[in-house]
């Protein structure tokens, strides 16, 4: 009798407290964030007809875009919404939180603004001081941040320290456990609602106006936004960076985003993709800056630390078909102690952990694609699949909305902080400046961040270390969402420098049969071989031939050479093998067979003035190539890296701007490039599993 | 000192005559709270806690409320509200949102279609191309090959061929933005110059030399307003509640006058 009483009574308790909670949470269902919502505004000019190439032209655009959405973009100064950062896009000028102009030099083909999923919309919510948010203490450090008479270099202290330390202490705050929305956070599947620094309808309106900006300038034919955000996410110990960009084929998209304080695990992510997808919804993950995730991101074993299998490998694969390889915080292709036979490995190395405070090396193994490539070859030798299979693709991360793609036209990305060009560290300080950075670091208990290089004195802020980089660019028939949605998902796709290169790349056994002069070579090549990031399987042991061609950027330097980067992993021993072959060279120049590489061309920059030879280098190269080292039992991948002509680094124009001469530590030219997906050699099944012992 | 100044002055000190008549006791310092005030102060707090203030805390809530009129009150005294950039920013920003609600919320068709003839420019739907070319490459002698391709193609009729282009033979409605992208300036100018239907050439362009056959040149046109109903309405109340904020300030602003120090250098 007791018992059952007792038994009752729990039953009515809970069961008001159920009551309780939902009556509190209305819309208990919506939270998820599986639920779909459709963006798509009414298209007020009539459908025209799109034109179509069957043989595809190449788009570029830019998949990594910040603005004052971002929780780290609006500690900047950054004020910049998604409409300009799409005006930007198009050709027209828009505003740099310091005031000047930023400008395109040529409009770009598609742009998606991927603003940070977590918090997003939040800081300019605390900082608005009519928000309900704002009349919490902890955000008054953030209110009228950015009210215009503080965007200035000067506030550049506070913003520092308001990024690297007030900012992480005061978001993280959960309500106490017996809190309603504690539970209502826990019912929902919403971790989000469980902090008080969290208000989900300003993070939902931010999300919609994000979608909604993206469908206002989204012109079938002419102009292709997605709408998009950045998974950000990093490992719990050693801050290893596992950001990703997620971008939505359609105008439905989820009512918000999936975010890092859902989970920081990457596989959670394609979990809930693959559940969007289910209902409809397709969408890509594409993983960036690599090069700071200390090696985690192409790991050898699973978030947790399991063994990777093939089911881990399709998952990964079909959620993640690209990598964002280039962009402001450095180059991933390889690091001169991965690659140290390769030349042109020490192109814009950004060697520290993302974000990391202080500053902490990064280290390279995993950080890589190439060395990427190599792992997932080995992980398939060893019967575990291949998770790293994947194209490549560039694009800026700037946060100021305006993505600085051009070395003579640089503002990098973080506004306020490296808008000029002391803040980056290319040119001497002033007294004043200095000044101001050594009480910073005094008011803050920060180190000290300057620097003394023969006898001149730098910011010393890692700024150095970034560049104007750059672009994703996909092989589409026409200039829609889906045509380019698709190209990422076949991963016929190339990443630049910023530079507007082209580059075609085929294989197959035919291709010799191929007449580079024809109009029609391209058809043939795609009737004949595969292209980029396709898979080409062994014939009868015979040798397959490549096909490269590469064009010009009009606007910058011409083209020095094309090359062919091969990765293996050899048979006896297991151990992983890189090779670079010069495939191509400018000026009627040959391949040294000896050495596979071209002769030097004579172009030359002058470091005074950064101009260049003008009566070198190649408007295009083409050629038909045959590995020299074929072997048709051993898989092996196949990628295109082709280089301009040297031109003057952002920091060496600069520092020819202000007058002064460019900083000696530094690299004063770069090679701007474009890779290609790689083409991936798959021999013949000789039916018998390698058991690795 | 101008009339209105002084009526403003008459009008200022009788209000403050009654200000005084009235509201004698304002000048004690009473804390007065109505009963609204203390219903939303309570409702605030259980909507962030999640349930209705226990005694205590009640006492909390209108202590801190007390506290901060106070310190509101005295600072006002001491006159700490003048020349704060932050109270003057949020004011300004108080009044320009006052002033844009001011504005209807439908505009009627005749608005729209004036407010459409004034803009015209902005919805103007561009001039597109439709061209064929044969190029040749700058790699190798293209000037020669591309004149001596269309001596022969307008002489003996042979066919025209030339190298493989990046992007093909043939474009469909390209607009001149995309075609200077493409080929450069100074080959949209030549193409520009062409009659339909007749191939020309070589042109030059930053890759090589071009012989091009243009197809069709559809002429840029104004749509008419119903096609783009929506962007004109939204663009119409964007401009309406820009212009109501300069209108307001135009109109107030003839009572100000600015003194810069003429010897200030900047």
């Amino acid at each position: 009798m007791k018992i059952s009483k007792s038994l009752i009574g729990l039953i009515v308790v809970s069961t008001i407290f159920l009551i309780y909670a939902s009556g509190f949470y209305t819309n208990l269902q919506s939270n998820s964030a599986l639920e779909i919502v459709d963006f798509s505004t009414e298209e007020s000019l009539e459908n025209k007809s799109i034109p179509s190439n069957p043989n595809r032209i190449p788009l570029y655009g830019d998949l990594h875009v910040h603005t004052k959405y971002s929780f780290d973009a609006y500690i900047f100064g950054v004020t910049a919404t998604p409409y300009d950062a799409y005006k930007y896009a198009i050709g027209e000028g828009i505003k740099h939180p310091l005031g000047y102009e930023m400008k395109i030099k040529e409009p770009l083909d598609f742009y998606a603004v991927t603003d940070h999923g977590f918090y997003m919309g939040m800081i300019e919510n605390y900082a608005d001081t009519s928000s309900k948010m704002s009349k919490n203490e902890w955000t008054k450090p953030m209110h009228n941040l950015n009210r215009p008479e503080n965007v200035t270099v000067e506030s550049t202290g506070e913003r520092a320290n308001l990024f690297s330390s007030v900012l992480t202490q005061a978001i993280i705050k959960p309500y106490p456990w017996w809190h309603p929305k504690y539970l209502g956070a826990w019912l929902t599947n919403n971790i989000q609602l469980a902090l008080q620094s969290f208000d989900y309808d300003v993070h939902k309106s931010a999300w919609a106006d994000v979608a909604n900006a993206a469908e206002e300038f989204n012109e079938p034919g002419k102009f292709t936004t997605f709408i998009g955000y950045e998974f950000t996410a990093s490992t719990q110990v050693e801050g290893g960076n596992l950001h990703r960009n997620v971008i939505f084929n359609s105008s439905k998209a989820p009512i918000r985003p999936w975010t890092r304080i859902d989970s920081l695990n990457p596989e959670d992510l394609w979990t809930w993709m693959d559940a969007l997808r289910d209902k409809g919804v397709d969408s890509l993950a594409m993983p960036h800056n690599s090069n700071g995730s200390n090696g985690q991101m192409f790991e050898v074993e699973t978030f947790r630390g399991n063994a990777i299998d093939k089911e881990y490998a399709e998952k990964r694969m079909r959620n993640e078909p690209v990598v964002e390889m280039t962009q402001v915080k450095g180059t991933s292709d390889t690091h001169p102690l991965l690659s140290p036979d390769d030349e042109w490995a020490d192109f814009e190395i950004m060697d520290k952990r993302v974000g990391s405070r202080p500053p902490t090396y990064s280290m390279p193994q995993g950080g890589y694609v190439r060395d990427a490539y190599l792992r997932g070859l080995t992980l398939e030798w060893k019967n575990q699949g291949n998770p790293y299979k994947f194209g490549l693709i560039g694009s800026s991360d700037t946060h100021t909305g305006a993505g600085a793609f051009d070395e003579d036209n640089y503002w990098s990305k973080t506004g306020v902080l490296d808008g000029t060009d002391m803040g980056r560290g290319s040119v001497p300080l002033t007294q004043d400046r200095i000044d101001q950075l050594s009480q910073y670091a005094i008011d803050y208990d920060q180190p000290i961040s300057i620097k003394e290089i023969d006898g001149r004195t730098y910011a010393n802020v890692g700024f150095d270390q970034w560049g104007a980089s750059g672009l994703a660019v996909a092989w589409a028939e026409e200039n829609t969402r889906e045509s380019i949605f698709q190209a990422f998902k076949r991963k016929e796709t190339f990443a630049t420098t910023g530079t507007r290169m082209a580059v075609r790349f085929f294989a197959g056994y035919n291709m010799d049969s191929i007449d580079l002069t024809s109009e029609d070579m391209i058809k043939n090549a795609y009737a004949k071989g595969v292209t980029m990031g396709a898979d080409l399987f062994g014939e009868n042991n015979q040798t397959p031939q490549f096909l490269v061609w590469a064009q010009r950027d009009k606007l910058a330097a011409p083209l020095q050479r094309i090359q062919i980067i091969k990765g293996w992993v050899e048979d006896a021993s297991g151990t992983p093998k890189e090779m670079i072959y010069d495939v191509a060279c400018s000026d009627g120049l040959s391949v040294d067979p000896e050495t596979n590489r071209c002769p030097d061309n004579g172009a030359r920059v002058n470091i005074n003035d950064c101009s260049i030879s003008n009566d070198v280098g190649a408007g295009e190269l083409k050629t038909i190539w045959t590995d020299p080292d074929f072997d048709p039992t051993i898989k092996a991948f196949y990628y295109v890296r082709v280089l301009e002509n040297p031109t003057c680094r952002w920091s060496t124009w600069d520092a020819v701007k202000a007058g002064v001469s460019p900083r000696p530590d530094l690299h004063k030219t770069i090679q701007e490039r474009a890779w290609s997906s790689p083409i991936w050699y798959i021999p013949e099944s000789s039916n018998l599993d390698i058991i690795p012992l | 000192m101008s009339l209105r100044i002084i009526i403003f002055f008459l009008i200022g000190l009788l209000i403050f005559i009654l200000d005084i008549g009235f509201n004698a006791e304002q000048d004690s310092k009473d804390i007065y709270i109505s009963d609204q005030e203390l219903t939303s102060l309570l409702s605030a707090w259980e909507s962030q806690v999640g349930r209705p203030p226990s005694g205590d805390e009640i006492v909390n809530i209108i202590n801190n409320f007390v506290q901060e009129e106070i310190l509101y009150r005295e600072a006002l005294l001491l006159g700490l509200d003048q020349e704060d950039q932050i109270i003057k920013r949020r004011l300004a920003q108080k009044i320009t949102f006052l002033k844009q609600e001011t504005i209807p919320e439908e505009p009627s068709e005749e608005e729209l279609k004036e407010f459409f003839e004034v803009n015209k420019n902005a919805y103007y739907v561009p001039a597109t191309y439709s061209f064929s070319h044969h190029y040749f490459s700058k790699e190798s002698n293209a000037k020669g090959r591309a004149a001596k391709a269309m001596e022969s193609f307008l002489n003996q009729g042979t066919e025209l061929v030339g190298d493989p282009f990046f992007l093909g033979k043939n474009f469909y409605q390209n607009s001149a933005i995309e075609i200077k992208k493409n080929f450069g300036e100074a080959f949209f100018l030549a193409l520009e110059t062409l009659t339909i239907n007749e191939w020309s050439g070589p042109h030059e362009s930053a890759f090589g030399e071009h012989i091009i056959l243009l197809k069709e040149v559809s002429d840029g046109f104004y749509p008419p307003l119903e096609k783009v109903l929506l962007r004109v309405e939204q663009d119409y109340l964007a401009q309406a509640q820009d212009k109501a904020v300069a209108d307001y300030i135009n109109e107030i602003s003839s009572e100000y006058r600015v003194i810069i120090n003429p010897d200030f250098k900047f």
